[in-house]
């Protein structure tokens, strides 16, 4: 069975400065994939050019063997694609279970005719319920996400991309800003996706939960992929650790 | 009913049309447009001609509201590709290119615009009755589109456009529908106050008029159907009802602009909700 | 020479272009809000020119009249209409800015008559003088020295005083400024203070070229500046300087060659389409 994506040759440059410099790598259906590298390297570059926030330089993006460089983000949203951001975008204007709903309702968004022709959110609603509630938000369904901790706000961003129905989920930075224990239950959330079918690629810098919840590591620095593999064997290289230099 | 209240409901309905298809571009999808009259006129101008040229009725109107669109659709494309600061400013700006052009071609009548514009075939009152019902089916059909998912959708288009890409929203089209469906409108407007009028101006369409739309939409609450509804006819009416009003017409305008925007910006609509909890 | 006759008169309204917009960037840049009713600061300056000039006789006092008053609306206008409610999405100050500037323009009508005022006495109206094989009035090359005049010495306060780079500063990164002591808030009254005045000097400028002060007459001169922020890239004073001319004397030979398809008013704008369909961050934005 092919790749479930795959990244081919990519190349940025942000005023002079390569930020992907020929990165290859391929996601397995049904992995956890964690990309992770000291600051700088490109590990959030990488990820928007897969998500289609960002167009390469050179290279291309594959979707199930299909070639997606092209598309722009919300066509591989409509392809099964699924994308939290570092800094959390909820609508603001909207309440907790709102966001969802707009989400779970993507086959109603699709096309304005589609859209004016359709009334009902009930369906969309009752999903948007349901996931709330399997991600421990359904208290706060009528509230604005103003009133919500950075905590929960990080998990409404991940809740509305899980509506989409996505076989590929991209989180960037999911853990960041959370404390010890939120971090560790957000760890847990995101690690039963996968178990649901979702296959998860996440950029992260905080260590001690990738490692304990990832498949398979991939380290970039300076946009080009230093190594890959099961994450005690990458860690127990002598140059990601140099790459590092001095996290363990 | 009278001719004069017949001509009063005519004013209304026209009116109506106008701010509740810029309240769709505006209000509904969060796109400013400081230059809807500009539709208003390509519509009214395309009627007029057509009518001099003995095209009927529903045909002119038709043809008034197509060509309103589809430029609006070519106004919308640019509304793409600026900044969010530049589209208030461009906007203004088709607004100038409309009037400057107008005002110099021949054919359409230069400065004097287009007269002798033959009547719609129906006395003043049925013709009154006529723009009631268009008016009614625009504030059904705005009511509509609020409640359904294009509603929804436009709401996360207005609020945040990158994170309604990443749920999939195709954000350009639907920003260019809600161009093309205000501009037409405003068109639909421009056929209508044809046949009312019996005569175009160019300065009819002038910026004064966009900022006099854009007025009703804001005084109601941007994006509230009823609200926008109520604030049209409040200030179409207020001018008859007292001459002082009439004569400080402008001044009235800008004095309310002012003021709600400073102390209710979210307009009549937004002192509503407030009184009543949720 | 048409040609250079034609450049040299749009060179004279990009002058009084840039004057006003300058005005408008400044404020931009600050804040975020499209100043509308910089019109009709203009506006005033032309009638506090007129007048004073014609009740005391003296060009000069009517100048320092313009100066001062203009100035302290512009800053009136920032404190009243605009700190209270920059909290809001910029729509919110634009719509009030638009309908500050209605209500100017109406009081302009109500206070002074709808029909215009003109100077008494205006030597440099007809007067003109060669330079360089074109006729220019006087107030044309007024128009041209006093704008260079005063833009050179903002640009010599903003790079070389304390108070200058401490605005600059306030431009570039409002709250590293503050850290390092620079008072936002008096910042944002030399931006009002200095922009307002010389659009109400170009106002009395305006108004003696025309020898004409009427109460629609910061309209058309406030639109195009609009245009002109935008198509120097919004926020940036070299950018603005820097269209306004290009506006001057793309309007200068638009109106001639184009005059049977478009009007004046019009010829500005649609340069500025035709720019930003090009380069959507305009002339000289940074994408």
């Amino acid at each position: 069975m092919s790749a479930l994506a795959r990244i081919d040759d990519l190349h940025i440059s942000f005023g002079g400065v390569a930020a992907a410099d020929g990165v290859n790598f391929a996601v397995e259906r049904g992995e956890f994939l964690a990309l992770i590298g000291p600051n700088g390297a490109g590990k959030t570059t990488a990820l928007r050019l897969v998500a289609g926030l960002l167009r390469p330089d050179r290279g291309r993006v594959f979707l199930e063997d299909r070639d997606v460089t092209g598309l722009p983000a919300h066509a591989r949203v409509r392809l099964g694609l699924g994308f939290t951001h570092q800094i959390v975008r909820p609508f603001y204007g909207f309440t907790t279970i709102e966001n969802v709903m707009l989400a779970a309702g993507h086959h109603q968004t699709e096309n304005p005719w589609r859209a004016i022709t359709g009334r009902s959110r009930t369906a969309a609603r009752d999903k948007a319920h349901a996931i709330l509630q399997r991600i421990g938000l359904a208290a706060q369904a009528a509230q604005s996400p103003r009133a919500l901790p950075l905590g929960q706000r990080k998990r409404l961003e991940v809740a509305r991309a899980i509506a989409l129905d996505p076989k590929l989920l991209l989180l960037d930075e999911p853990l960041a800003g959370l404390s010890s224990a939120e971090a560790a239950a957000m760890a847990d959330l995101i690690r039963g996706l996968p178990g649901q079918g979702i296959t998860v690629v996440l950029v992260e810098h905080n260590l001690g939960e990738v490692l304990r919840v990832a498949d398979r590591l991939i380290v970039l620095d300076a946009g080009k992929v230093l190594a890959e593999g099961a994450p005690d064997d990458v860690m127990a290289r002598r140059d990601v650790r140099q790459a590092y230099t001095g996290v363990v | 009913m009278s001719a004069y209240i017949a001509s009063l409901v005519s004013v209304v309905g026209i009116n109506m049309i106008l701010a509740l298809s810029l309240n769709i571009i505006t209000g509904f999808c969060g796109q400013v447009s400081l230059g809807h009259a500009a539709f208003y006129g390509i519509g009214a101008y395309a009627a007029a001609y057509l009518a001099k040229l003995g095209v009927g009725l529903p045909l002119t109107l038709l043809a008034g509201a197509v060509m309103a669109g589809a430029i609006g659709l070519v106004v919308g494309l640019t509304s793409l590709r600026v900044r969010h600061d530049f589209l208030a400013v461009t906007t203004m700006g088709i607004g100038f290119v409309f009037l400057g052009f107008v005002r110099k071609q021949k054919w359409l009548g230069g400065e004097l615009g287009i007269s002798g514009i033959p009547g719609p075939g129906l006395d003043p009152v049925t013709y009154a009755l006529l723009i009631a019902a268009f008016a009614v089916a625009v504030i059904a059909f705005s009511l509509w589109v609020k409640q359904s998912w294009m509603g929804f959708t436009f709401d996360a288009v207005a609020d945040d456009e990158e994170a309604a890409r990443t749920v999939g929203v195709n954000v350009s089209i639907y920003k260019l529908t809600a161009f093309g469906i205000g501009t037409a409108l405003a068109g639909l407007a421009g056929g209508l106050y044809v046949y009312f009028a019996r005569i175009i101006l160019p300065d009819t369409f002038d910026f004064v008029q966009s900022i006099a739309i854009l007025t009703m939409v804001v005084i109601g609450g941007t994006g509230s159907v009823w609200g926008v509804a109520a604030a049209t006819i409040g200030l179409t009416l207020l001018p008859e009802l007292s001459r002082a009003a009439a004569d400080y017409r402008l001044l009235i305008f800008g004095a309310m602009l002012m003021l709600v925007m400073r102390f209710s910006p979210a307009g009549l609509a937004g002192m509503i909700r407030r009184r009543s909890p949720a | 020479m048409l040609v250079v006759e034609l450049a040299a008169k749009g060179l004279v309204y990009g002058c009084m272009y840039a004057m006003m917009a300058v005005g408008l960037t400044l404020v931009y840049g600050l804040l975020r809000i499209l100043h509308i009713a910089h019109a009709g600061v203009f506006a005033l300056g032309a009638y506090m020119t007129v007048t004073v000039a014609n009740a005391t006789g003296h060009l000069a006092l009517g100048f320092a009249a313009a100066t001062v008053v203009s100035a302290l609306a512009g800053i009136a206008i920032y404190r009243l209409a605009y700190q209270p409610i920059l909290q809001h999405s910029a729509f919110v100050p634009m719509v009030v800015s638009i309908g500050l500037f209605i209500v100017m323009q109406e009081g302009f009508r109500m206070i002074f008559g709808a029909y215009g005022i003109a100077f008494d006495t205006n030597p440099w109206y007809v007067a003109n003088i060669g330079v360089a094989g074109i006729n220019l009035t006087y107030v044309e090359l007024a128009m041209v020295v006093v704008s260079v005049v005063l833009l050179v010495g903002f640009g010599l306060f903003a790079g070389l005083t304390r108070a200058g780079i401490g605005w600059r500063a306030t431009v570039t990164d409002p709250q590293m400024a503050t850290s390092f002591g620079v008072d936002p808030v008096r910042v944002r009254y030399v931006n009002f203070l200095f922009g307002s005045a010389l659009a109400g000097i170009a106002g009395g400028l305006v108004g003696l070229l025309n020898n004409y002060v009427e109460p629609t007459m910061g309209a058309a001169v406030s639109y195009k500046a609009l245009a002109i922020i935008v198509l120097g890239g919004l926020g940036s004073v070299r950018g603005t300087l820097i269209a306004s001319l290009v506006l001057g004397v793309v309007e200068s030979f638009g109106a001639i060659y184009l005059a049977d398809i478009f009007d004046r008013d019009a010829i500005g704008f649609l340069f500025l389409i035709v720019v930003l369909m090009v380069r959507p961050q305009g002339l000289l934005g940074r994408g």
